[in-house]
């Protein structure tokens, strides 16, 4: 521990003393109120537009410099007693409005004005551990209305944000709900550490590492589908280091900080009802070969492999491609391939769509919020059933949520914040890996081959399953109990001295279990059943204290300060059993299993952090913060157990300087810069610094004998291993234009990360592959545009238009040897190059004369060998965004989303297995794009000739399969109408609105895959690898939205 | 509040203790490298360890099994990983996934030895008796012999790894030694080995004997044909432990484990298991059928007068798909055969066939082979020809186990028999992100 930390500390440990001790004098006291002795008076009135006239619900009126507060009615008009003496000055606040600051000297039929803003300057930003106002902030934040995306029929919010916040790249990976996504802001700045942002729920650090240990294909959920987006008041994205350098040590991947709704003081109760339930189904599925098809492709690579083997006088070759295998069943009968009948005489059966269903989507949510004087609370409930579109795959959830706030005197309130979420999930396998696997059994399996054999019974091909069996037999599942909740005191110790301290947890009881009967071929005899049960625990839990002072000095100055410390404990605890041998299909207990090997793993990681901010403003015009933050981990190596993240940033509003006073229409401009440094912890193993042996290595020491312990080096320690630093700068600009119909935010950002963690490789005889080191440098630059327009803004008729497009170019700077990802080695991280590249055979072209596919030859030897493997792309792409326009006509409002990304490449591992040339027989669905194959002389064409000698479907890599995965996409249309106010209002409700969503209606793309932002495996480092995953599905909504 | 001038300072300070301790998270399922052979038991468990790693997937669970029999004419690729393809047709390219798991596979054999040999003599436990210590010493020795013989004769000479890697850059700067050399570190690590170790039967361990029958095999590679009978005999003489099963499947169908025909085979079991049914076992028996017997192979081994019982090396799905049937069992607890008895006999008969005037002596060996496969003696006279019977007889008895590449390369006949007529294919390419990684590492000539 160093002096600088201690420096930090001190303040931080004083404070729960420094509150107590200030606390006991306010306890029993009356609220020091401006009392007069005037008897109460009785105040009411009404809140309404300046331009519309029409009321204001909702707006809260404040009168200043006491505590009392109410909100207005649905009518706009509020009431309350008072024992002020008027005059007195009302503060009255309204989402989206200019606040309002009156002197109020009659007691009734007061009528207040506001005036609608269309900037967000005034919207409150949530910042780390505080808010700002949208024109003090110097950080680059991107905030997401809740409301706009949370009727995305996808599972996670996270999901949800795709085209929504600049800056934000997010590939769905796949049509399972509940799924993890590909989220990055501002780019991936690590290879071995953890690339995701960080979330904060309610000021919760929340786990968003995936707890799933069962084998889905490569897949893993995601922790953040737990949480219930109806529960959403706002998201914001914090993605400068001015921002987020107050995250220290794990925010360098930018922090996606999740508000959840809460009560309001001296508010009616308000009852929310949505319902609503649609349908999902693929857009689009692969096309393949018919069974002829498929055996004359198989007919014609044995002919032509025949032909090569005499050519090079390969007897093994001659002998084995002699006889065509599809040829009449009394040809040859006795010869090797047996006959299978001649091409027209083959079937085709369609296990596609077999597989693929319209599935059914459903979604309830009910919520109760408001508020008395003292109490504010929210209470929510909330259903979601999403079936995927291939069978038998589902996900669904329930969850409660409970916020409460007490006000216990004039100076303290308590609150807590409470989620609780049960996820359930059916994981069929999709993905890669045979067994199991659901769609390499209903794509990857030949279309001639039937679905029995001759005796009736399922028949398995090719190392797959059978489809109907899987189908049927499919018993994996997942149960996810988790608990997410906060307890805080806020206490105002002096007069704009605020003291907070608050405990949080987050508790996951993640419970898999997987049932392969012996219809199934990971079940089938001799295994007999083969059934596992894995509980894991992740259990979190935090202690943070911080005090902020702000103070509205002479002349203009205003300054802030924070300073806060935090202890945060997580431990992952896993128990595994696993059973085979069962009786028979109705045995399904593992107690009933004959084999019940077991196992069980337990981590922990403990992080210590002191952290301060402070911020001075000139009259709204010069900004200047600056934030640093120390966090000592358990994780690092003996060497290096702290780091120190610093963080400083300066805003000119330069439309508040004289000189643009009479500049119209300008009605913003603001120039922002920061610098700071942030970490990357998250993702490495609790203890990668440890050189380790392990147990697990048994071994009998008498033939016959059963295994007795053994040991064995596991892997080596680093005692230097320490944080991967971040150092980010931004400039930006905002303007607002024409009274803040058109608002514009341009940042440009520079991210250099060094230290890089790295899973670093070492030569093999060391007797270890790799070991934990500070090894790569990586570096991110981009932009990011985002521009707000209210086009319209009439009372019948409104008209926004929201825009965004970010780039982001991402390099490793250094890394001291490629990596390989992968099976076949696929991706490749090399110095120069960005992460996600795809290492590959170029093929040049065809060769019209031979039907030779030509590779390059990059070292100019003749023979294509490793050296010639070059990378030739990255799934990272060049630009990325989305656009959204909303518009509201009487009871009519209609929303249109598009997101658009360019420039990616996705290598199409279904097209690599299903153009294989023939060379898997029947091992393998042959795709009807291999029907393009190069024939004969003169035939242009980039798919070669069909034969097992040379390079032509031999060489696995080959970037003919590197396919532009760039696309817009009509993500959503949104159409609603509220049942006009006087019908409603009868029945004493306040609103009723029917509405329909359509999600993911139309794809433009190159790509000839379904769906070019399939991912296969949750393997960090790849990405755009599309093997065995179902499409997202195109969705149609219909809803109801009932507010009481 | 003049209390807070003397409380805050010792809070703060036990605040800092106790942070300092909160920082230090110790794991629960592994231990620190610092303490790992420091007694009897643990010098016990690290050996056990020792074992583990030359049984595991990449050694001779798998992949390394698999080069020696793919790499011959016997095995066909029918799965969907191509790099198989790239050893049946000796194509084999430096990035060949395979190749490197092997050579991975095989230095973590060698690590986990050079621990047990460089600590276990130093470990001061009075129970710990000289016998045991000089035991387990001797196991290490030997799997370490074995280890780099198994590297010399894939790769030719490879760097000489000898003592326990304690950090990352332990190894660095080490060239390749020669051929010789890395054959010389080989025999002298038998040499080590044979006198720490007792001379009792343990199938599943390393014994004196276990020493003989790699040296055997060694001279053999050698062409040191005395030497080889010599220590052939050794095991060939003892016939109260080794014996011929019959049939040819009594010593691995059934289930069955450590019979009489074993020298040397690893354990597994239903917590460690054996990968290998599964690249052989064809779906319809829970497997993927990597690779299966390929139609030349089919032939001679169900010909009966070839195969004879050893056709049971091969079955065939009810949808009229062969398969190898040498690994079977579920759960895979099929253990991998080192180092069998049939090896020695053929050992032998090869090392009589090449001294002067030992042709029928040798003919008697080979035929013991064929007499328990149920066939006729052979009918080979020439020296010629009865170098080319043991050949052919050790490409059928050996089918499924790292033999059949091994014996055409040592014997120059890899040309003839294969068409592989570039010598520079004879040995396989070393991994190429090793050589990336160790720039001390030199590829083989022509990858």
């Amino acid at each position: 521990m160093t002096k600088a930390v201690s420096v930090w500390l001190l303040p931080a440990l004083l404070m729960p003393y420094i509150v107590f001790s200030q606390e006991n004098p306010a306890k029993n006291t009356p609220a020091p109120t401006v009392k007069t002795g005037t008897d109460n008076i009785i105040l009411s009135g009404r809140v309404i537009d300046d331009k519309t006239k029409a009321p204001l619900p909702g707006a809260t009126i404040h009168i200043k410099g006491t505590t009392h507060e109410v909100a207005a009615d649905e009518k706009g008009a509020f009431k309350f007693v008072t024992g002020q003496r008027l005059p007195s000055v009302f503060v009255v606040t309204n989402v989206g409005y200019q606040p309002r600051e009156i002197t109020i000297s009659q007691a009734t039929d007061i009528v207040i004005t506001l005036h609608e803003t269309n900037s967000q300057l005034n919207d409150v930003v949530v910042v780390g551990y505080g808010t700002q106002q949208r024109k003090n902030l110097i950080s680059s934040i991107s905030k997401v209305n809740a409301a706009e995306v949370k009727e995305l029929p996808v599972a996670g919010v996270d999901a949800q944000l795709q085209g929504k916040a600049s800056g934000v790249q997010i590939n769905s990976n796949t049509g399972v709900p509940g799924d993890g996504v590909f989220i990055r802001v501002r780019g991936a700045t690590s290879i071995n550490a953890s690339n995701d942002p960080l979330y904060v729920v309610d000021g919760v650090f929340i786990n968003n590492t995936s707890l799933q240990t069962v084998n889905t294909g490569g897949r893993a959920t995601s922790p953040i589908a737990d949480i219930n987006p109806a529960d959403i008041e706002s998201i914001e994205v914090l993605k400068d280091a001015n921002a987020t350098a107050i995250y220290g040590a794990r925010g360098a991947n930018g922090v996606v900080i999740i508000t959840t709704k809460r009560g309001n003081y001296n508010a009616a109760p308000k009852v929310n009802i949505k319902a609503a339930t649609g349908w999902a189904k693929a857009a689009e599925l692969w096309k393949l070969t018919t069974g002829p098809e498929h055996a004359e492709l198989v007919n014609e690579f044995y002919a032509n492999s025949y032909q090569d083997a005499l050519t090079a006088n390969d007897a093994a070759g001659i002998t084995k491609y002699k006889y065509l295998p599809f040829r009449a069943l009394t040809d040859n009968p006795t010869a090797t391939p047996a006959p299978r009948g001649l091409p027209q005489d083959q079937n085709t059966y369609d296990r596609l769509n077999k597989l693929f269903r319209t599935a059914r989507l459903s979604d309830y949510d009910i919520s109760l919020q408001g508020g008395s004087k003292a109490t504010k609370y929210y209470l929510g409930a909330g259903y979601t059933s999403q079936e995927a579109n291939i069978k038998p795959i589902d996900f669904n959830r329930a969850s409660f949520k409970l916020n409460l706030d007490q006000r216990v005197n004039e100076k303290i309130q308590v609150g807590v914040s409470n989620s609780f979420y049960r996820t359930y999930r059916n994981q069929a396998r999709s993905g890669d890996g045979p067994a199991g696997g659901l769609l390499q059994s209903a794509l990857h399996t030949p279309t001639y081959l039937p679905e029995t054999n001759a005796d009736g019974t399922p028949a398995r091909w090719a190392g797959f399953d059978n489809l109907d069996v899987l189908i049927n037999n499919y018993d994996v599942n997942t149960i996810s109990l988790r608990y997410i909740g906060n307890i805080y005191a806020d206490a105002e110790i002096i007069p704009d001295l605020k003291f907070r301290t608050s405990f949080s947890v987050d508790y996951n009881h993640y419970n898999e279990s997987e049932y392969w009967n012996n219809q199934t071929q990971l079940g089938a005899a001799p295994t007999n059943g083969l059934a596992t049960s894995i509980q894991t625990q992740n259990t979190t839990w935090i202690n943070e204290q911080t005090l902020s002072y702000r103070k509205n000095l002479f002349g203009g100055h205003t300054f802030g300060i924070l300073v806060g410390n935090s202890v945060q404990s997580n431990s992952l605890r896993t128990d595994s059993l696993s059973g085979s041998g069962f009786p028979n299909n109705s045995f399904r207990s593992i107690a009933s299993a004959a084999n019940r090997p077991s196992s069980q793993k337990f981590a922990k990681g403990n992080l210590v952090s002191f952290f301060s901010r402070v911020d001075y403003n000139y009259s709204g015009k010069y900004f200047l913060e600056a934030s640093i933050r120390a966090d000592g981990s358990s994780r690092f190596g003996a060497n290096n157990k702290y780091g120190y993240f610093p963080s400083v940033g300066v805003a000119w509003r330069i439309r508040e300087e004289n000189f643009l006073q009479n500049v119209n229409w300008l009605s913003d401009l603001k120039l922002r810069a920061s610098v700071g440094l942030t970490g990357n912890q998250n993702g490495i193993n609790n203890f990668a610094a440890l050189g380790l042996w392990n147990g697990g290595a048994g071994y009998p020491d008498v033939a016959g004998s059963s295994d007795q312990p053994g040991t064995a080096p596991q892997q080596l320690g680093n005692d230097d291993l320490k944080w991967e630093k971040t150092r980010q700068s931004n400039i930006g600009v905002d303007v607002g234009l024409f009274n803040g119909a058109v608002s514009v935010e341009v940042n440009l950002y520079s991210k250099y990360t060094t230290d890089a963690l790295l899973q670093l490789p070492i030569n093999a005889i060391s007797g270890f592959n790799s070991y934990s080191s500070n090894a790569g440098e990586i570096s991110n630059k981009g932009y990011e545009v985002s521009i707000i327009s209210n086009n319209i803004r009439k009372k019948d008729f409104s008209w926004t238009t929201s825009f965004n497009i970010s780039g982001n170019t991402n390099k490793i700077e250094k890394l001291p040897t490629a990596v390989n990802y992968y099976n076949r080695d696929w991706v490749r991280l090399q110095e120069g190059h960005p992460l996600y590249s795809f290492w590959l055979y170029k093929q040049q072209y065809v060769d019209p004369e031979t039907g030779t596919a030509v590779f390059e030859d990059v070292t100019k030897d003749g023979s294509i060998t490793v050296a010639d493997r070059q990378i030739l792309g990255s799934a990272i792409p060049k630009f990325f965004g989305g656009i959204t326009n909303n518009l509201r006509y009487k009871d009519f409002d209609l929303g249109v989303s598009f997101t658009y990304q360019y420039g990616n490449k996705v290598f199409n591992l279904n097209r690599f297995f299903g153009e294989g040339g023939g060379t898997r027989d029947a091992n393998r669905v042959l795709l009807a794009s291999q029907l393009a194959r190069w024939q004969k002389p003169g035939d242009i064409t980039d798919v070669p000739r069909l034969t097992a000698y040379g390079n032509n479907y031999t060489l696995e890599q080959n970037s003919r399969f590197l396919e532009d995965g760039s696309f817009i996409k009509f993500s959503a249309l949104t159409f609603g109408y509220s049942l006009p106010q006087r019908i409603v209002s009868k029945a004493h409700i306040q609103n009723v609105r029917l509405y329909f969503i359509g999600s993911n209606l139309l794809w433009i793309k190159k790509y000839t895959g379904p769906d070019p932002e399939s991912n296969v495996t949750a393997v960090q480092n790849v990405q755009g690898l599309d093997l065995g995953t179902p499409p997202q599905p195109r969705t149609i909504q219909l809803g109801i939205n009932v507010t009481l | 509040m003049n209390a807070f001038k003397y409380i805050v300072p010792v809070l703060a300070a036990v605040s800092l203790v106790s942070c300092k301790k909160f920082l230090e998270v110790e794991p629960v399922d592994s231990v620190s490298d610092g303490q790992t052979i420091v007694d009897k038991t643990s010098a016990e468990t690290a050996t056990r360890g020792l074992y583990r790693a030359l049984s595991a997937d990449g050694y001779y669970g798998v992949t390394f099994q698999s080069i020696g029999y793919l790499s011959g004419d016997n095995v066909q690729w029918t799965g969907s990983q191509s790099i198989i393809q790239q050893f049946i047709s000796h194509n084999v390219r430096a990035d060949n996934a395979n190749i490197a798991s092997a050579w991975s596979a095989i230095y973590t054999t060698i690590n986990r030895a050079n621990h047990i040999i460089a600590k276990v003599p130093n470990v001061t436990d009075p129970l710990f008796t000289q016998t045991l210590r000089n035991q387990l010493t001797g196991e290490a020795y030997f799997v370490r012999a074995l280890a780099y013989f198994d590297l010399a004769r894939t790769w030719g000479g490879v760097q000489l790894a000898l003592t326990p890697t304690n950090s990352a850059s332990d190894k660095t700067g080490i060239q390749r030694s020669s051929l010789a050399e890395t054959y010389a570190q080989v025999l002298s690590d038998l040499t080590a080995a044979e006198p720490l170790l007792p001379e009792t039967t343990n199938r599943v361990r390393a014994t004196k004997k276990t020493v003989w029958a790699l040296r055997a095999r060694y001279h053999l590679y050698q062409k040191e044909y005395a030497l080889a009978e010599a220590y052939a005999t050794k095991l060939l003489g003892d016939a109260a432990s080794y014996q011929l099963v019959k049939p040819y499947s009594a010593f691995f169908a059934n289930n069955v484990v450590n019979t009489q025909e074993s020298i040397f085979e690893l354990s597994y079991s239903s917590t460690y298991t054996n990968g290998h049914r599964n690249q052989w076992q064809p779906p319809a028996n829970n497997g993927t059928r990597q690779w299966a017997p390929s139609d030349a192979f089919l032939t001679l081994v169900n010909d009966a007068s070839i195969g004879g019982n050893r056709s049971a090396l091969v079955a065939k799905t009810s949808q009229g798909l062969w398969y190898g049937n040498l690994y079977y069992r579920s759960p895979a607890t099929d253990p991998a055969y080192v180092l069998r008895i049939a090896e020695q006999y053929l050992i032998r008969a090869e090392a009589r066939a090449n001294q002067p005037g030992k042709l029928t002596e040798a003919l008697a060996d080979l035929n013991a082979v064929r007499s328990r496969a149920g066939l006729a003696n052979s009918t080979a006279a020439t020296q010629n020809d009865v170098l080319l019977a043991i050949e052919n007889e050790r490409r059928i008895e050996f089918a499924f186990e790292p033999h059949r590449w091994f014996d055409l390369v040592r014997t120059d006949r890899a040309g003839t028999v294969l068409g592989v007529n570039d010598k520079n294919k004879w040995v396989l390419p070393v991994p190429a992100n090793e050589v990336l990684i160790d720039g001390s590492l030199e590829q083989n000539f022509s990858y």
